[in-house]
């Protein structure tokens, strides 16, 4: 099981209607990106406090999505030397400025913030629920098979968690035999994409195969959406955080 | 009473890309039999049991299920043969056992409050029911087989194939499935079983059907059968291990 699994739990955010979740997400990720960076801050603390109740602590966290954070470095060094501005240091004529820096910083936390509410949402709800919700949304929309885009996007986080699972089976077995030693990241990269690609394509294969043989159709029992009857509070204190991210902009300093 | 519930009529299937398939395959499984189909790797056991239920379709030949072609009623043939794949990781789609025993009913459009019951009753009769909310990645390979099972049972087929149950699991395991086998044969279901060790469930069998190259090799009763099964490279089960392993 991989850090995006579901992972079952009876916590407020397990039993919270999906489509509240989802609100909650879409309504947090714009406004962290209008945000400034006091506000960005705060959201990730009381996030990763979330995350901490639902047994992903901050060394969790590090240690699985290491390869997230190296981008997010990238990222970061990026905007410090590509935004002009007062220059703090001189490299070989690069000037690393003030701005590039307070920028870089912005981005990297807003990127994270976001996919740290991804992850909430993924940990938390059943890709079954996460299909129903999309299936309900889309409904309203003219000339969108909803039906068959809400299949689509409950796979997608199926596959998510099996590729990530194929991806490390495939890692260990060519530094079993010394792989690690290769310097060249690109060949590294394609000694390890063509198996994962292999074994993703068979899987994908083999799930269809397994929906085929229990008479999957487009026309199932219509999905039943679990509610803890708190989704009314949490949108409107949702709504208040939002505020309150947006505001702490306007804050003397 | 009719007790012929599935047939295959000379059935034929090639693969484009040179992969053996079967040939001319006449096999007939009645309402109270457990066939062992029994032969090595690439012999065509499970080309042939995927077509009981139209995952493949044949190129000569035909399935009939209780005389009808299974083509004509495709959803039926899959409600009436349920199939356990030999990968259960493969088969599992849902995140919680209770979600992924209900997908079969929920593609036959059931009724929620009925889906909920048979759910409920068959992770019970399977013993999974105190794991209905766990995610499935999370269960040892004798309860992700059994999961399998449950997502087939719920749909109350007659007939269940089995695709090399026994691969990856351990000795209680493969003692726990044997025992299932055994009941479920007992409540009813006909059972067809796959596998290329045949040891474990020699003694439940009414049938043993050995393949070889894509053909049928020798088909009867179970025990005389048995010490034919070297010659088409699957273990005797009553040769004693020792002797077997002498090299």
């Amino acid at each position: 099981m991989t850090l995006f699994s579901y992972h079952s739990g009876g916590t407020l955010w397990h039993t919270l209607d999906v489509r509240c979740k989802c609100l909650m997400v879409c309504l947090l990720s714009l406004t962290v990106l209008k945000a400034g960076l006091p506000g960005t801050i705060i959201c990730l603390g009381v996030l990763m406090g979330i995350l901490k109740t639902l047994g992903l602590g901050p060394a969790r966290l590090v240690r699985q999505l290491k390869g997230f954070l190296l981008l997010l470095i990238v990222i970061f060094l990026s905007r410090w030397a590509g935004t002009s501005g007062d220059p703090m240091v001189t490299l070989f004529g690069f000037s690393l400025t003030r701005q590039g820096f307070s920028s870089g910083i912005l981005v990297s936390f807003r990127f994270l913030v976001v996919m740290l509410l991804g992850l909430l949402l993924t940990v938390t709800t059943r890709s079954m629920e996460v299909k129903a919700a999309v299936q309900w949304f889309l409904k309203p929309i003219p000339f969108i098979p909803e039906k068959r885009v809400a299949v689509m996007a409950g796979l997608s986080l199926k596959f998510m968690p099996l590729i990530l699972d194929n991806a490390r089976e495939v890692n260990h077995a060519v530094n079993a035999r010394c792989g690690n030693l290769r310097k060249n990241p690109v060949r590294r990269l394609i000694i390890l994409s063509w198996p994962v690609l292999k074994k993703t394509f068979q899987s994908a294969d083999d799930l269809g195969l397994a929906m085929q043989a229990r008479c999957y159709s487009e026309n199932r029992t219509a999905p039943r959406f679990l509610q803890n009857g708190k989704e009314g509070w949490v949108l409107i204190l949702t709504l208040i955080f939002s505020a309150g991210m947006l505001l702490t902009d306007y804050l003397p300093a | 009473m009719v007790s012929e519930l599935l047939k295959t009529d000379h059935l034929t299937h090639t693969f484009d890309s040179g992969e053996a398939g079967i040939f001319d395959i006449c096999l007939t499984v009645s309402r109270d039999d457990f066939i062992v189909l029994a032969g090595k790797n690439g012999c065509g056991k499970t080309t042939l049991i995927r077509h009981f239920n139209g995952l493949l379709k044949p190129d000569t030949g035909q399935v009939l299920l209780y005389g009808q072609d299974i083509q004509k009623d495709l959803t039926f043939a899959r409600r009436k043969i349920g199939m356990v794949f030999q990968d259960p990781d493969t088969q599992i789609i849902a995140d919680t056992v209770f979600d992924e025993t209900a997908f079969g009913p929920e593609n036959l459009n059931m009724d929620r409050e009925k889906i909920n019951d048979s759910v409920n009753s068959v992770l019970a009769l399977l013993d999974l029911g105190h794991l209905r909310d766990r995610n499935p990645a999370t269960l040892s390979g004798g309860e992700k087989r059994r999961l399998a099972i449950a997502g087939i049972l719920v749909m109350e087929p007659d007939l269940i194939v089995f695709d090399e149950p026994f691969a990856n699991l351990d000795y209680p395991s493969i003692i726990s499935l044997v025992k299932l086998c055994r009941k479920l044969h007992q409540s009813g279901h006909a059972i067809v079983m796959t596998t290329h060790d045949a040891a474990p469930v020699i003694t439940l069998a009414t049938k043993l059907v050995v393949m070889d190259k894509g053909r049928i090799k020798a088909e009867g009763d179970p025990v005389p059968l048995a010490p034919c099964l070297e010659s088409y490279g699957v273990r005797n089960p009553f040769t004693p291990v020792t002797e077997v392993w002498k090299l």
